[in-house]
């Protein structure tokens, strides 16, 4: 046990790879791939948590959930879920996991402990992108196909219920919370724009010109500018997180999806080229590409930077 | 030409398609996981000559063997908009994302229900330089989502029925491109 908590404590990416049914580990420390997990069919989102000791994966061509333990770098557990699970998130303490369930249209809320079921609340069609309020009290799900934003009470798991929605750009699939400044980004993948959403005070704050079919989106630079994936554009936009215009594009991705930050990396997940892009996140300029699995997509909150606690220590956090 | 033997019946399939999707509703448009396909050829010519055959984007009947002819809206302007008539029958409706003359680039969208047996259709053919001096290296690569939006898709409108499909269009044109360019 010990060894396994020495062996995890580099931040790792887990990027799940649609085409090969499994999940590269990538030391980012190392720039190395240092494992190949084998999971359900499909795997396309993926929610990593140091809080947890996991990383959840949907794998929507099993309809269910795979979980991996992070310290033994193992799938541990295979269940089948909804209608077909897509999107997929933790909360910050760990202790729940959500999944948006694509044809169910629904949020499905698990103990991320046990798995037991808490919740389940009806929302719009073809629910995707999931985020999480950083009190845990609070969940956020694009309906793609009704061109909104569900924002979900979740403080008592029985009584979970849609709190408010937000009307946002045509076909909103990735979502991104800024939790510094209470703020919402939602990925319109049909519109090319980003509606920004203030939270505190309910109103939409901007709508921000991108490149075709935004995907997904992620905080560099200490939260200064958003990072986001333009699939059918090859290229990253780079938003101010101040004043909200574009103040740059990268390019030279092949169908960009999953997006991360890692100290002074930006990490771009290659659907089509089968790499993740290493990228610095001042200078644009390319650090590395490193082979991955077939069809990646990384879909959701795939790096831990921390250390896990030992499961044998591993308890949950008092409230 | 590895277009379906038939391209008139696949087009009226995928007309039939439409249609019933429409009927069953919208949430399950997604259901099938999307599939790609890169095919690359090197020829014998540098990337200018090559550039000059496939650049423009209503271009493609002179170099695709299966293209009767391929007219665009508005040259290379984006949002240009052509129609591919297929010899033997069949059409496909395409619209221009991106052109670029300095990166010898487009990539293009297809209107659902076309001759092939996808959906989301998209595409994107560029040229460059090969390792050897004066030769190319063409590389065409494609993103959809098979014919059949729901599970258990008939074996015409399934996953490998759209990459047959794709790779066959694919590779036809790029082993004809090469053949026009060389003989050059």
């Amino acid at each position: 046990l010990l060894l396994a908590a020495a062996a995890s404590a580099v931040p790792l990416a887990f990027i799940t790879n649609q085409g090969s049914d499994d999940v590269s580990v990538i030391d980012l420390d190392t720039l190395r791939e240092v494992a190949r997990i084998p999971v359900g069919k499909a795997p396309a989102g993926v929610a990593a948590s140091a809080a947890a000791g996991r990383v959840f994966v949907t794998t929507p061509g099993s309809n269910g959930l795979s979980v991996i333990d992070i310290a033994s770098r193992r799938e541990v557990a295979r269940l089948p879920l909804g209608q077909g699970a897509v999107g997929v998130a933790v909360s910050p303490d760990g202790r729940r996991v959500y999944v948006s369930d694509w044809f169910g249209a629904r949020l499905l809320g698990l103990d991320a402990a046990t798995l037991a079921p808490l919740l389940s609340v009806p929302l719009g069609a073809a629910p995707a992108g999931i985020e999480v309020s950083a009190d845990g009290h609070t969940v956020w799900v694009a309906e793609r196909d009704a061109n909104r934003v569900a924002e979900i009470d979740v403080r008592e798991p029985a009584r979970a219920q849609v709190r408010r929605r937000f009307e946002v750009g045509e076909h909103p699939f990735g979502l991104l919370l800024d939790a510094a400044h209470q703020r919402l980004y939602v990925l319109g993948v049909y519109a090319n724009d980003v509606t920004v959403i203030d939270l505190a005070a309910g109103t939409e704050l901007a709508r921000i010109a991108v490149g075709r079919a935004p995907y997904q989106a992620a905080l560099i630079d200490g939260g200064r500018h958003v990072a986001v994936s333009n699939q059918r554009a090859d290229s990253v936009s780079l938003i101010d997180a101040q004043t909200l215009r574009v103040v740059g594009t990268l390019d030279g991705f092949g169908y960009p999806e999953g997006i991360a930050s890692h100290g002074a990396n930006l990490l771009v997940v290659n659907w089509m080229d089968d790499t993740l892009a290493v990228v610095d996140a001042a200078s644009g300029q390319r650090r590395a590409t490193l082979a991955l699995g077939l069809n990646p997509r990384g879909f959701g909150a795939f790096v831990v930077e921390t250390e896990p606690a030992p499961s044998t220590t591993r308890r949950r956090p008092a409230p | 030409m590895n277009l379906p033997s038939n391209p008139r019946r696949a087009w009226l399939r995928g007309a039939i398609m439409t249609i019933g999707a429409m009927t069953l509703g919208t949430a399950q448009a997604h259901g099938p996981t999307r599939q790609k396909v890169i095919e690359k050829i090197t020829v014998d010519a540098t990337p200018e000559a090559v550039w000059a055959l496939i650049g423009p984007f209503d271009g493609l009947a002179k170099w695709h063997p299966a293209v009767e002819s391929s007219p665009a809206s508005a040259g290379n302007g984006e949002g240009s908009v052509r129609t591919l008539k297929l010899k033997g029958g069949g059409a496909l409706v395409e619209t221009l994302e991106r052109h670029s003359d300095s990166a010898r680039s487009y990539s293009y969208r297809a209107r659902d229900g076309g001759a092939l047996p996808v959906t989301n259709y998209s595409s994107t053919i560029s040229v460059s330089a090969a390792p050897e001096a004066g030769r190319s290296v063409v590389e065409w690569r494609g993103a959809f989502y098979r014919g059949y939006p729901n599970n258990d898709p008939p074996p015409e409108q399934n996953d490998e029925a759209a990459l047959k499909a794709v790779t066959g269009v694919y590779q036809s044109g790029l082993a004809n491109l090469k053949a026009l360019v060389e003989k050059k």
